[in-house]
């Protein structure tokens, strides 16, 4: 591990590189390719920091395949990891890790940035690079943790949405629009450990991209976990501690980091992570339909509820 | 015979949530719950107890009698064992 605190972004022109604000981690992206460079930072606006960088990553972007080519090869790519070093069967991605320098240099053909494609690319390395820098700054005890979910803010309080890919977190972001609260985010959020002092937890938003327009940098104290469920009917049920431990668990991001190699580690923190959470803060199933009425009245009398309970 | 000492197997995850285990294996695909009664089992599985330690402890735990109690022990054990969760630790001499 590293003693230095923060990372070289090199000598690139400025206009290649920016920082991108995850949580408490700053990630320094560098990429000499205009397209790409300038999908960035239209993606990742509300997201530009000035902190100093806790990681690095330098983007070699190629051009040798044609779109036809890089279909046909996702079908069947595997990244194989050798260590610090990771490369795609087909060779559209290698990348390789410099520990000491927490700097990532990967070199990308070009079509993976393909609008289709892009989100998944950068999903995945913003995430990877976040577990990273984070193992490397509070050595495996991570603040907070990456969580497959929508976010909404609503009266200062973020209720989040967790569900799998094609469950409804991008609707659910679509039938909130502007009217029934903030969207943070429909396909991530950082949520934070519990404090010492008892405080509820805390929700953020990164700079992942799902399917809804909007990502924020906005922070809330977590009202309540609404696992989703698509139904015929509008309906909220409290859950057990023991069904939103294991509901929950499904839908926390792998806390891999660059050159993880303990498996066993990683599903230590997901579960201790799942109890914290669902120890912490009361969950529910959200069935829901797309009318978005009786689903912002049923989130209503749940919030009311809640105001309730905190009383008493 | 005073029975073989039980230990959980390795590389597996297990949290206990309220009177319930949850044992993670297989790296995060297979996910058992453990009911009350073998959660109770399943703590005592540390490789020093054998079944007859487990049921007393079982008796101490439960209104249920030692036969009984020694029948479900057993159960469990073979049923975890079977799965692949629990392992005998050492054969240890009878009293």
């Amino acid at each position: 591990m590293s003693s230095k605190a923060t990372v070289d972004e090199g000598t690139a022109p400025c206009d290649c590189v920016m920082r991108v604000q995850i949580g408490d981690i700053c990630c320094s992206l560098r990429c000499h390719d205009r397209d790409v460079f300038g999908s960035w930072k239209q993606l990742y606006s509300d997201f530009q920091s000035d902190n100093p960088a806790d990681i690095s990553v330098d983007l070699e972007v190629v051009d040798r395949l044609s779109s036809a080519e890089v279909e046909a090869a996702l079908l069947q790519t595997r990244i194989v990891p050798e260590g610090n070093r990771f490369v795609a069967t087909d060779l559209t991605l290698e990348s390789e890790f410099d520990t000491a320098n927490r700097a990532l240099s990967m070199r990308v053909e070009k079509r993976l940035f393909d609008p289709a494609l892009e989100f998944k690319l950068m999903n995945r390395l913003l995430s990877s690079a976040y577990y990273t820098a984070c193992e490397a700054k509070y050595s495996g005890r991570l603040p907070a943790m990456l969580v497959h979910s929508c976010g909404i803010i609503r009266d200062g309080q973020a209720l989040v949405f967790a569900a799998p890919c094609e469950t409804g977190k991008t609707t659910i972001a679509r039938l909130c629009g502007e009217e029934y609260g903030q969207v943070i985010n429909d396909e991530m959020l950082l949520v934070s450990r519990p404090c010492q002092d008892n405080g509820p937890l805390r929700v953020q938003g990164v700079p992942i991209v799902g399917g809804f327009y909007q990502r924020l940098n906005a922070t809330a104290p977590l009202s309540c976990v609404l696992l989703l469920k698509q139904s015929k009917r509008t309906a909220v049920r409290r859950l057990d501690k023991m069904e939103a431990y294991l509901r929950f668990m499904r839908q926390i991001i792998s806390p891999a980091y660059i050159g993880q190699t303990d498996r066993r580690a990683l599903f230590s923190l997901i579960a201790g992570f799942s109890d914290e959470v669902t120890s912490a803060t009361p969950f529910y199933e959200l069935e829901f339909t797309l009318d978005r009425e009786p689903l912002w009245e049923a989130v209503g009398e749940l919030e009311r509820s809640l105001e309730k309970e905190e009383l008493t | 015979m005073k029975g073989s000492q039980i230990a959980r197997a390795e590389d597996i995850i297990w949290r206990r949530i309220e009177d319930e285990t949850v044992v993670i294996t297989d790296d995060g695909l297979s996910v058992h719950v453990l009911n009350k009664t073998a959660t109770h089992v399943w703590e005592l599985c540390d490789g020093t107890c054998g079944p007859d330690e487990i049921t007393a402890s079982l008796c101490d735990r439960f209104d249920v009698s030692f036969e009984e109690a020694n029948a479900d022990v057993k159960d469990i054990i073979a049923k975890l064992e079977q799965m692949g969760l629990l392992k005998q630790a050492m054969e240890v001499p009878g009293q």
